[in-house]
């Protein structure tokens, strides 16, 4: 009696493990920077409510309340909802081509991603490569005095699958942004 | 008259007093203060021959009635700088988010020097610094700390704030650090 009883609560442990890993629902963010010159490492894994709370609260020039200030001048007169709708319903295929010898930059879009990449070419020798998922362009929400809400952008990355945001490689150091 | 066995009145008071003392005692947040030198050669006093070792234990009780003593006047001088003010609602609000978030590894950093590591631990934020010449270990109360800027009024020092935060601390070690001459000092709250 008493090896059926452990049993059926071994069972039952196991059928419920996975249900209460499903239920923890928490996104974090995490940002990873190396230093190659130091050998200094800095990881730092924040929960996204945590990063949006200070986001949302932090009152400083051309920062307030998570809108940034984009300090764009007066006599442009940029419709970013109207790029970013453009951006959203172009199909797949290379936006943007840039040669030089300073640097090689590349906008794409790619199975629901916008992905802009940078190779530098002298100096740091970075290179960058931003993920920008489609659904976070719904998110990018500029203001009338061109402001940009960072807020509400990082609360659409709640509703993205796991995966690299930004990722910088150089000489000097390498970042990795990402959402899991 | 005939003698009867049995406690006297002064007895059973101080049976009771004692008790109550006892009781008191025990039931008083403790905060106790260790600060243990080890290698005694490098210091200055000839007479210091072998290593130190001081204890003090001290009920935080004290400590809260005595800030009730400290100056109304001395105190409106301190004031808060206004800038710090304004970041009020941000520092309540992360601290309140930090508190409601589930427990992980913050923030690791690895240098040649120190490591560094921030845990949320429950309640507690814990931060362990290693490095070359010290050992840093830190229990921080983050409820404690939460509740005592949410009492606080931003605009002058106050004492007693530090107090309510070390209430709110776990038993144990509060702050301990280790250095690589001999010194070892820990806060401990009991």
């Amino acid at each position: 009696m008493k090896r059926k009883v452990v049993i059926l609560v071994a069972i039952a442990a196991l059928l419920a493990a996975p249900a209460a890993y499903a239920g923890d629902e928490t996104r974090w963010v995490n940002v990873h920077v190396t230093e190659n010159s130091s050998n200094t490492n800095v990881e730092v894994h924040l929960p996204l409510n945590l990063v949006l709370t200070v986001l949302r609260n932090v009152d400083v020039e051309n920062f307030h309340g998570g809108h940034v200030d984009l300090e764009l001048d007066d006599d442009m007169d940029i419709n970013f909802p109207e790029i970013m709708a453009a951006v959203k319903d172009a199909p797949d295929g290379k936006f943007v081509t840039v040669t030089s010898d300073e640097a090689d930059v590349n906008v794409h879009k790619q199975a629901g991603n916008l992905y802009v990449t940078v190779n530098q070419k002298e100096d740091e020798m970075a290179q960058v490569e931003v993920t920008m998922p489609m659904e976070l362009m719904d998110a990018l929400s500029f203001g009338e005095e061109n402001t940009l809400d960072i807020a509400a952008l990082l609360q659409s990355l709640d509703q993205l699958p796991n995966g690299d945001i930004v990722k910088v490689t150089s000489n000097e150091a390498n970042v990795r942004v990402w959402i899991e | 008259m005939k003698y009867q066995r049995g406690i006297s009145t002064f007895g059973a008071v101080l049976l009771a007093g004692t008790a109550g003392l006892l009781t008191a005692t025990l039931m008083m947040d403790w905060m106790v203060v260790d600060v243990h030198v080890l290698d005694v050669s490098e210091t200055d006093d000839i007479h210091a021959d072998v290593p130190l070792h001081i204890k003090v234990p001290f009920p935080l009780l004290i400590a809260d009635i005595a800030t009730g003593f400290i100056p109304e006047e001395a105190l409106q001088e301190a004031r808060i700088p206004p800038e710090a003010r304004v970041h009020k609602e941000l520092v309540v609000e992360t601290i309140r988010a930090l508190l409601d978030s589930p427990d992980a590894e913050l923030v690791k950093v690895r240098t040649e020097d120190a490591n560094v590591d921030i845990y949320k631990d429950g309640d507690t934020l814990r931060i362990a610094v290693d490095a070359d010449d010290a050992v840093v270990r830190c229990n921080v109360p983050i409820d404690g700390i939460l509740e005592a800027l949410e009492d606080w009024d931003w605009e002058t020092v106050d004492p007693q704030m530090v107090f309510d935060i070390l209430h709110a601390a776990e038993n144990g070690d509060l702050v301990t650090v280790a250095t690589d001459d001999g010194v070892r000092v820990a806060i401990k709250m009991w």
